[in-house]
Formats: structure tokens, sequence, C-alpha cells
């Protein structure tokens, strides 16, 4: 517990420094260390609870209308901790390459720093407060600090107004949260999750359902769920490399976590609710990977990744609520397990795909893909770290991302003993899962074999060669993170043992050990896909050293044309039209163009570009909101009878209603 | 000696030699069709062993990954071939939920099978990698919709279980046509035939598979043609599986010939198709393989309502 409280002071001390008038080189050194000290002492206190001890508990006397501040970090909150610190710290690490030309110029790098610290403090607040206003507290230290990371780059207008965008957005789901608390104190007049919790356990009924709505918004807005994710895509690719990283990967896992704790204190949520969290968790994962496909901007295409990425680990979530309201320990473990387990992945495969980007972005001054290509030779170290990171999203054995979708795959096609429809359903779900899959492969082929092979598209992008060392460590952890989680999933799951417990303890006492069978799968699981990594570096090995006849090279056959040149290879556009040109409705795909005019063309362009239809049309319906109000209202003429005979029977259909349902059925 | 030593050895065999025969014995049949005498059964194989002996050229802007390729699809397609419970209700790898390893091993085999193909920067190969990438999707929800309506109609938790399952539940008679539709339907997208993909055009612009293996030669072009005629073994074998009337658990000799029988005869289907039939337009491509997807889905939720009313 003390060393918590000492974690908080480090951070603030280092975050204070950082702000003095020193060079900016040791402001980075005093924010790496202080993050380095800080991420010792809370591992230091949360191990024990991760793997198996008593829960850590502190109180603070406070004065009225506050209370007790209570502090308490159970194994669901240690889970979240454990990997987020260490994260922000390789994220901090990594900014030091990634702001090297800064550091000799006259930009603040302290304040960068100092927001940085201030993330992780975030996240020790937020995983570990009992007291609402604690948790307010700190969930809005994370958004404050993620919208100043974003707009490093504010003389940019573009990403000015993605930092306003996601500060809005942020807000308003913090306007549901706030609403959601207000309703939870009404009722049980203390500010302590706890007590939250004792009420929504015994008060089944609309206002419990309404919460739930408030509360899952709310957390829908903060981890980019559809539809409220459009402020994302413009916030990932406006912000430095390693913030998006930490956004993505880090900071708004924070709202699936408040789900799942909000989902512990239900207890044994209503069947509504886990269908509900699985059709809005399904859509976004849908939604999200259909537009990976359209983007050519390559932090954009992760961003809504991480869209689809949320999306699955709440059908996990899902599955594991249906499993509390059917009392059905199996799907419990399986669904909470692998929405964990997935987020936990996503987190390492996401933030390296993003230091991947921004190694290409420093290296060569943008992430457009259709203007890059061939820096596979260039960078080999970069396009290893993106190849790992891409089959990982693409959920390919033999790497981590394989493994939670394996228990989550699971957890939909069980054999429980629940009713035949609802097992249609969750197959129906699978099916779904498995179209994602697909489709985030058709994404990531098509994003690394754009960017990293063939060769340059443009002659004016020059990648001068690998990036620096301070941002290869991070991305060669995370890769040896993503590996050894992919042929080892029981370590992963050892992390998310003790939470799934948790739920667990939430069911009557069961003597069928659940988890024990799913440890058993995945060793399994692991051990093959460490036989396939083995057998095809062994073949891969065994080819390098017995050439079987001399091997040549010749330029890439150009199937019967001799002066091929590299604007003619596949661009990434040309990759997914086809795909995209069958989803229409949800990919909008924008095309500016100059045709080339007179005898002597000089100037000629043709643009496409994926634009978010979410965002399109709420903005066409601020922009247009009189017009179009105007527009509907001219069809209605008031002297034409039809309208109103009709108007008159609608309301006496209504009112009828109303009366027989108030009364009961008439006598 | 283990019971299990015999079936898991005849299925390691049969997996490995399939990919040679059935392609062959695809030719003979269009052969047959028209008219001509056509190459003996075990051609593909003198074709396999004459590649191996081939100087490779390989082009210059490729990276290692190139070279890499063609063994990442080989392992993974051999992977895939020993969890398919080709020979009946038994794989030499069955656990709990192995078809998701299954379908995930395949698919990691089919990116690097595009990745390869985008390596050498060829517009013709990048096209084809775009239609394997965009056709696959459409189709892959069609195996997990089967394994739905066998998780439905029959239960059980691995690949060879559950075709067990199926057999066994009442409404089998009902599932097994559409079922072996869906499957042939992946077998022709899967392992690029005809009506899909035609493995003899010769116009680099109405293939798929072919023209994303343009660049590969010599030994890594014998991998991945081997590998191709693995993937139309599994599915084939999938057929055979699910129509065969003998366990191979309890009656290895008779279970094995009858699947012998049952992919031999999916081969000569493969080849009737072929022989009869034109490949279809490219944008008709994908609504053929939705319609598959659909048909799955039609399966799902037709084993919801028979093991409901049943």
């Amino acid at each position: 517990m003390i060393q918590l409280i000492w974690a908080v002071l480090v951070l603030l001390l280092g975050a204070g420094l950082c702000l003095t008038p020193l060079g900016n080189r040791t402001r980075a050194g005093i924010g790496v260390a202080s993050q380095l000290l800080a991420t010792a002492l809370v591992w230091y206190t949360l191990a024990p609870v991760l793997f198996g001890g008593a829960t850590v508990r502190g109180e603070l006397a406070w004065s009225y209308p506050v209370g007790t501040l209570r502090i308490e970090l159970d194994a669901l909150g240690a889970f979240f901790l454990a990997w987020a610190m260490p994260m922000t710290l390789l994220g901090s690490v990594y900014a030091l390459g990634y702001m090297r030309p800064l550091f000799d110029s006259t930009r603040h790098l302290g304040v960068h720093y100092a927001l940085l610290n201030l993330t992780s403090l975030s996240f020790v607040l937020v995983y570990t407060a009992q007291h609402a206003l604690v948790f307010l507290l700190g969930w809005e230290i994370a958004a404050l600090a993620a919208w100043l990371l974003v707009i490093w780059d504010f003389t940019n207008q573009k990403v000015r107004f993605a930092g306003f965008n996601y500060l809005v957005s942020t807000h308003l789901g913090l306007i549901f949260l706030v609403a959601a608390f207000m309703i939870l104190y009404a009722h049980s007049a203390s500010w302590d999750l706890a007590q939250f919790g004792r009420w929504l356990q015994d008060n089944t009924g609309s206002e419990r359902d309404l919460v739930f709505l408030l509360l899952v918004a709310s957390f829908g807005l903060k981890s980019a769920f559809f539809p409220f994710h459009s402020w994302l895509p413009r916030a990932h690719a406006a912000a430095p490399a390693h913030v998006s990283a930490l956004m993505s990967g880090v900071i708004h896992k924070a709202g699936l976590y408040a789900l799942v704790r909000f989902v512990f204190l239900i207890g044994r949520p209503d069947e509504w609710m886990g269908w509900f969290l699985i059709g809005f968790s399904a859509l976004s994962a849908l939604v999200g990977a259909l537009y990976t496909v359209g983007q050519r901007d390559l932090k954009r295409l992760l961003g809504y990744s991480s869209t689809e990425n949320v999306g699955i680990a709440g059908i996990g979530f899902g599955v594991g609520c249906l499993g509390l309201s059917w009392n059905q320990p199996a799907l419990v473990a399986l669904g909470f397990a692998g929405g964990l387990m997935h987020l936990l992945n996503h987190a390492f495969f996401k933030c390296q795909l993003f230091y991947a980007a921004g190694a290409v972005y420093q290296a060569s001054h943008t992430v457009d893909m259709e203007r890059l290509g061939g820096l596979g030779r260039l960078m080999p170290w970069t396009a290893l770290s993106f190849l790992l990171g891409g089959v990982a999203i693409s959920a390919l054995p033999p790497l981590n991302g394989f493994t939670s979708e394996f228990v989550i795959y699971s957890a939909l096609f069980n054999s429980a003993a629940i009713g035949v429809w609802a097992k249609v359903a969750l197959c129906a779900a699978g099916a779904l899962l498995a179209f994602v899959g697909a489709v985030s492969a058709l994404s990531i082929t098509r994003a690394f074999g754009v960017v990293f092979l063939g060769t340059a598209r443009d002659a004016s992008v020059h990648a001068p060669g690998e990036v620096s060392r301070w941002m290869l460590l991070p991305m060669g952890l995370h890769g040896v993170g993503v590996v050894v989680l992919g042929v080892a999933p029981v370590l992963g799951f050892m992390l998310v043992q003790r939470p799934t417990a948790i739920a667990l303890a939430l069911l009557p006492a069961s003597r069928v050990d659940v988890l024990q069978p799913i440890a058993d799968t995945l060793g399994r699981v692991g051990l093959i896909s460490a036989a396939l990594a083995l057998v095809i570096a062994l073949l891969w090995w065994l080819r390098a050293r017995v050439p079987l006849t001399a091997a040549t090279q010749r330029p890439t056959w150009g199937c019967g044309y001799t002066a091929p040149n590299t604007r003619m290879q596949y661009t990434g556009s040309g990759f997914s039209w086809d795909f995209s040109a069958r989803f229409r409705g949800v990919l909008l795909m924008l095309q500016r163009q100059k045709a080339p005019a007179g005898y002597f063309p000089s100037d000629s362009y043709v643009v496409t570009d994926c634009v978010d239809a979410v965002e399109r049309r709420v903005f066409s319906v601020v922009a247009n909101g009189d017009a179009s109000a105007k527009t509907w209202s001219s069809w209605l003429r008031e002297d034409d009878p039809r309208i109103a005979f009709g108007v008159a029977l609608v309301a006496i259909v209504a009112i009828a209603g109303l009366v027989v349902l108030s009364t009961g059925a008439l006598p | 000696m283990s019971p299990m030593l015999i079936p898991t050895l005849s299925h390691v065999l049969i997996a490995l030699a399939m990919p040679v025969l059935l392609p062959g014995l695809v030719n003979r049949t269009k052969s047959l069709w028209a008219g001509r005498k056509g190459p003996g059964l075990l051609q593909p194989l003198w074709d396999l062993l004459r590649l191996l002996h081939k100087r490779p050229v390989y082009s210059a802007v490729t990276t290692p990954l190139f070279r890499a390729g063609p063994w990442v699809v080989l392992a993974g397609s051999v992977l895939a071939a020993m969890i398919a419970p080709i020979l009946g209700q038994l794989a030499p790898l069955q656990f709990s939920h192995d078809f998701i390893f299954f379908a995930y091993t395949l698919g990691l085999a089919r990116l690097f099978l595009m990745l390869s193909a985008l390596d050498v920067g060829s517009s013709f190969e990048g096209m084809g990698a775009a239609r394997e990438a965009s056709f696959t999707s459409y189709i892959e929800p069609a195996l997990f919709l089967l394994i739905g309506s066998a998780l439905i109609a029959g239960g059980g938790s691995s690949f060879a279980e559950l075709i067990g399952g199926l057999q066994r539940s009442d409404a089998f008679v009902w599932l097994a046509l559409p079922a072996v539709l869906v499957l042939f339907v992946l077998l022709q997208a899967e392992a690029a035939r005809v009506p899909v993909d035609d493995p003899l055009t010769h116009l680099e612009l109405t293939m798929i598979h072919e023209v994303m293996i343009l660049d590969h030669s010599g030994p890594e072009l014998a991998v991945m043609q081997y590998a191709a005629g693995l993937k139309m073994t599994i599915y084939a074998g999938l057929i055979a599986a699910l129509l065969n009337p003998f366990d191979v658990a309890t009656a290895p000799l008779a279970a094995v010939p009858a699947a012998l029988l049952i992919m031999a005869l999916v081969a000569v289907a493969v080849g009737c198709v072929e022989s009869l039939t034109a490949r279809l337009r490219m944008r008709l491509v994908p609504r053929y393989l939705m319609l598959a997807s659909l048909l799955a889905a039609l399966c799902l939720g037709s084993a919801g309502w028979l093991v409901r009313s049943l």
C-alpha cells in the first residue's frame, strides 16, 4: 500500500523536475528514471496480488463531503497495472529516439515527459480507486494528459483539430459516466464503489438498466467502440507515434477495465446485458475491421484496428456476462479470460505496430502508403517488427494474437448446456469473428506489402536507413512479448487466472475446476505453435544452408512488358478496391482528381481517400441541420387532409395503446 | 503397439501422398473428357522432382521473406493436414477446439503466400494477392458456420468428434448434402480450381493462385505447388470424413479404403466440373463464394431448427 503512494509521489516529483529549467536530455532522463522507479514500486505491490496473494487495501481519511478515500488493489486492477506501467515506461524510452531531433532545439521536452508521467499516475489512480471521486480524478487526468500529448505538434491546424475532437468526445463520455455515478450516489448515499455494487446487485429493474447503458456508452467512448470511434483515427494519426501507441494499447484499456469492474459489481447481470455487449462489440469488430481496409494513412489504419480489437475483447466479456446470468462457470471462465488475454495481447502487438509506423515516419517523413514501398530492405528490423505485429494482429499462430482469440472462439463454440437458439447465435458470432479475422489479414497484408515490400513508389521519399536504437529497443521487447506469449500462452493465462476467479466467485460455489482445462488446452496450443515456429525456422535455415542448385538474380518478370517502372506496382487503394467496393455503405471513398487538359498537360492527379461515415454524417447533420429540417417539413402540407387524418389515426391508436397498457385489457 | 498407430500412420501417408495423386486424377479426368489419353497419374510427382533440380531465379527486389514464404506455406499446410480428420473421426493432432487452429494455420499459409507475391513488386502479382485476400474473406465464415451446425446437431469439441457427432445425429440426412456442397466450394476456392480460378489459364489478368507464384521457380515453385495440392487433399478429405460410413478407430481396414475412394471421387468431380463449365467472370466469383457462406448459414439455422423439432 505504502509503495503505491510512494510511486505516485515519485511520478509527481519526476513530472515536477521535468518542468524545471534543465537541458532537454536531463529532463528526458529524469522522466524515464522516475517511471522506472515507480514501475518497480508498483510491481513490488502487485506481484503478490496477481499470483494469489490477498488484496491490498488502504484508507485515507478526508474531510466531508468527500469522506474516506478507500484504495484497493485486487487481482483485476493488478492485472491491468501489471502491463500498463511497464508499457508506458517503454513508450517513454521510445520517445528518447523519436524526439531525438528536438533534443537540441528550443522545444521544451520536459512537458512531454511530465505528461507521460501523469499518464502513468492516472493508471495507479484508476486501477486502485474504490472511491468514485478518485476514480473520476484519475479518469480525467488520463484524458487531459492524452489530449495534451496528442497536440504536441500544435502549430499544425489539423493536429489541433484532432486534439479538440478528442477532447470533446472524451468529455461527452465523462458526462455519461457522471450521470451514472449521480444515479448510483443518489441511491447508495456513498461514493464507494462497493456500495454502488451493493445497490446494483439488489435492485434489478429499469433504473439499473439505465445505469448499465450509461456506463457502456461512457466506456465505449473511452475505448472507441463503434459508433463512438470517430475521434480515434484522427487523434492517432495526429499524435507522435509513441503517444498513439500508448493511447491505443494502454490508455484506452481503462474503458474496458471499468466495464469489467462494473460487470463484477453488478454480480449477476441480466441476460440482455450479455447479448447487448456481444452485439455492440461484434458491430465494433466488424466495422473497425472494414475501415482498416480503406485507409491509406498507416496510423489511421492502426487506429481503426483498435476499434476492431476492443470489439473482439468485448465479445469475450459479453459471453462472460451471459455465463454469469445463466450460471455457467465454463462460459464465465472462457469469456472473461479470453477477453482479458486479448487486451494484454493487443497491448503488446498494437504498441509494436505503432512503434514500427513511427519508425517509418521518422525515416521517410510520411505514413501515406501510396508514396512508400520497399522499406523492408532499408529498415530490416522495423520491417520484421511490423511483420511480427501484423501476424499477431491477424490472430495467426504461432504468435500471441491467436491465443486469446482461440479462447474467445472456444467460448463461442462451447458445449455448455444452454438453449439451442442461444448456441446458434453464439456460433453466428463466431463466424462473424472469422470474417473479421480474414478482413484484418487482408488489411495487414496490404499495409505490410505496400509499405515494406516491392520498391519505392515515390522518388521524392528517401529513407536513410534504420532508426535509432532507442526506438528499436521497445519494438524488440514488444516483439519478444508477442512471440513468448504466442508459444507459451499459459504465461498470459496465468496473469488473467486470478481476475477471472473474481468473476467465478460471483457464482454459487461449484466443485468443478473450469480454469484448469483452459490452461491444459492452451498448453497444447502453445506446444504446437512452438513446433510450427521451429519447423519453419528449420526449413528456412536448411534451404539457406543446402542450395540444391546455384540461384541467380534477375529483374521481376514483367509478363512480357519490357519497360516496367515502380509506379506500375499495385497500390494500397488498388489492393483493397474490389473488397471495399462491396461495402460502399460503410466505406465512403472520396476521390479528388484533376484530369489532364490541353495539348501539353503538366499537372494532373487522382487522390482517393476513405473517410469516416459516422463522422461525415454527424458533421453533415450539424452543418445542415436547419436546412434538412426545412426540407423534411416542406413535404408536409397543412392543407392536405390525408396527413391530418393520418396523424389523428396514429394519435388515437397511441392513446388507446397507452390506456390499455396502464389499465390492462379492457373488461 | 498402440491401436491408434495404424490409422495415424495411414493418415500421415495419405495426407502426404494425395497432393501428388489428386491433381493427377483431376488432370486424367479432364483429358478423358477432352478425348485424350492424358498424362499418367504420377505426372505431378515427376513435375515436382524436375522442379527440385531446377536452378531458381530470384527477383532482384525481393527480401529474405520471399525465400522464407514457401516454407511457411508448406509448414502451415502440413500442420493443417495433420489436424484435419481426413480419415473420419480421428486425426494425428486432436484437441479441444482444434478446428480453430486448423483454420488459422491455413490463414498463416495464405498470408505468407500473399506477402511473397507482393515482395516482387509486380503489378500482376499484387493483383493476384488482392484477389486472394478479398475472395477468401467471403468464404472464411463458411467453415465456422458448418462447424457451428455440427456442434448444434451433434456436439463435441474437437474436429473429429464434431464430425462423428454430426454423423450420428438425426439431422445428418438433412445437413449432409448442403455441407458437402459448401466444402466443395471451399475446395474450389482454396485449391484454386474452376469456376473460381483456372490453373491452366495462360492470361495473367485472369489468374488468382498462379499469378501469385509467377516469380517463384525451382524448389520454391515445387513447394508452392505441393502446398496447393495439400489444400485440395485437406478439403477432399473433409468431404470424405463427412461421408465415410466407417469409424476409423474400430474398423480401419474398411474406413481407409472408403476414405480413399471418396477422395478419388471428389477429384473426379472436380475434373468433371472443370471440363463441363468455364471459369466464372471475375466479378461473379465473390457472389459464388458468398452463396456458399449463405448456404452454410442456412445449415446453421436449420441445424437449430432440426434439433428443436426432431
